[in-house]
């Protein structure tokens, strides 16, 4: 355990000391926030999609991308300085990597998510909407968990097996795919087929639970409610989870043995 | 006392025959030199030795370690400073020392500032790495290397794309490093491996050519400086 907390600590420096996690993780969210604010104060409130509670649980998982972003960059560097290659030489194992790295996104990852939270409280006081209690707070962190993994594991994962200029071109299909595919400001569910796709990846469950949570209304005017699409979209979101961690660990041993 | 022995060792990568047949001794404490222009599998066998890359095909033994069974023993012994200077570029040197203290369990302010001392970098010690200079970076490159305490350490390169001055000052460096260690350099500069190194084997294409103290490099081809003497033996092999 210790080679793992003193692994996190470097990559918790090294991520913290480069400016791109305050734009990314920190700014991005806030500024998503204010936009679609704005956008719904000009179409005079009406789109259920931009009110407060139900673009919360939206742009936290859309966050979480940038979690993924963050992560594949630092270990495509990592692995480009060599720095990785000389670590391997050492008595460290694969999952005192592996773990190192995952740390440091779910600190980042959680981190965003208060910032996200803390932003929509502080919208609803603007916007004199009432906010959800500290218990759906916790609720909500806690049901956004498993994306949040996900997206912590493909980042390592793609930070693994390609070079720290392609990962991030392949980041940012996952990010759009997480914005457009998880609902964020599109009203899925009028959608009919495009719905029913969504449903079989972990984005728009994970949305829609929160939006069970934050206890927001959808775009036709129905509550969200623990029904088939929430029920069933576990399944996504746990495969998905064990897939990425799955994976993770076989690149990774991979390459920490190899003719690259 | 041979602390590594280097059997037969083939390293085919997908499209180049890297070593070729490659049998080698190297014995406790030395200094020990594989001289080679680029390309020819310096590197590659390094790699080799510190369990980075797979071999083809022979048998490598490290203080009576197999490498094929018993690389977590090795690795607890050795330590390498790639050719490519790799540290923690946002952390600032002592950081990078500490982190690397860690691994080994080894943190201490004594081994650290000790460390400190020997290469020179009290100047630059709360900087971040990557705002060395060329010298420097290379200098806490190996100086991390040195951290573990190993019995075995391998430069690659050390001295790559360093000014006259910064080479000389590693030189030193190297030089006064203690003589428990046993440090296996590669290098393409002729001088290098003339100035600091005990014997010296010389790769080419693959394969190894001829092994020994420069006295002995130069008596066998009858030439008068080492360079003559190592042209001589990549010619011949060519021919
Ligand atoms: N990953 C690799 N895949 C294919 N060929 C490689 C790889 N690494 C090195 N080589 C080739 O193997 C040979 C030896 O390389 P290397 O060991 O790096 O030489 P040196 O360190 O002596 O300059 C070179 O011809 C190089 O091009
Ligand atoms: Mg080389």
């Amino acid at each position: 355990m210790n080679k793992v907390i003193n692994f996190y600590k470097r990559n918790l420096k090294e991520i913290l000391r480069d400016p791109i996690i305050y734009i990314f993780c920190l700014g991005f969210p806030v500024a998503m926030f204010l936009l679609f604010y704005i956008i719904n104060k000009f179409s005079n409130g009406n789109t259920p999609t931009f009110e407060v509670l139900s673009l919360l649980p939206g742009i936290i998982v859309f966050s979480y991308s940038f979690v993924m972003l963050t992560l594949a960059i630092v270990v495509s560097k990592d692995k480009q300085t060599f720095f990785l290659k000389r670590l391997y030489s050492s008595p460290m194992k694969s999952y005192h990597f592996i773990l190192g790295y995952f740390f440091v996104g779910l600190i980042v990852g959680l981190l965003q998510t208060l910032v996200c939270i803390i932003t929509g409280f502080i919208i609803s006081l603007i916007s004199n909407v009432s906010f959800i209690s500290i218990s759906s707070v916790l609720l909500l962190i806690i049901a956004q968990l498993p994306v949040l993994i996900t997206n912590i594991f493909l980042g390592i994962l793609f930070g693994t097996i390609f070079n720290d200029k392609s990962a991030p071109g392949i980041c940012s299909v996952f990010i759009s795919l997480s914005g457009i595919l998880g609902g964020c400001w599109m009203p899925i569910e009028t959608m009919g087929a495009f719905e029913l796709f969504c449903r079989f990846l972990p984005f728009y469950p994970s949305v829609y639970i929160g939006r069970i949570i934050t206890n927001s209304t959808n775009a036709i005017g129905i509550t969200y409610s623990f029904n088939n699409v929430a029920f069933l979209g576990l399944i996504p979101i746990f495969i998905f989870m064990l897939g990425s961690i799955i994976l993770t660990v076989v690149a990774f041993k991979k390459n920490m043995v190899s003719d690259k | 006392m041979n602390i590594i022995t280097i059997e037969n060792v083939c390293k085919n990568y997908k499209t180049k025959k890297a070593l070729d047949n490659v049998s080698l001794t190297i014995k406790k404490g030395e200094l020990f030199g594989l001289l080679g222009v680029n390309g020819a599998g310096k590197t590659t066998l390094i790699k080799i030795l510190c369990g980075l890359t797979y071999k083809t095909s022979g048998t490598i033994m490290i203080n009576n370690f197999n490498l094929d069974k018993e690389i977590d023993k090795i690795k607890e012994i050795i330590d390498i400073s790639p050719q490519e200077t790799s540290v923690a570029n946002n952390l600032t040197v002592k950081e990078n020392l500490e982190f690397f203290a860690n691994i080994y369990n080894n943190n201490n302010a004594n081994t650290v500032n000790k460390i400190v001392d020997i290469f020179n970098l009290n100047e630059v010690v709360n900087q971040r790495a990557k705002t060395l200079s060329g010298g420097y970076k290379r200098r806490l490159s190996i100086a991390i290397a040195l951290i573990s305490k190993p019995k075995i350490l391998f430069l690659d390169e050390p001295t790559l794309g360093l000014d006259v001055f910064a080479r000389r000052e590693l030189w030193n460096i190297i030089k006064k490093l203690q003589k428990d260690i046993t440090i296996i350099l590669t290098s393409h500069y002729l001088e290098e491996i003339e100035n600091l190194c005990d014997r010296v084997a010389i790769l080419s294409n693959g394969k190894l050519l001829k092994t020994g103290t420069i006295k002995e490099l130069k008596q066998m081809t009858k030439a008068k400086s080492f360079e003559d003497a190592f042209i001589k033996l990549v010619e011949a092999k060519s021919e």
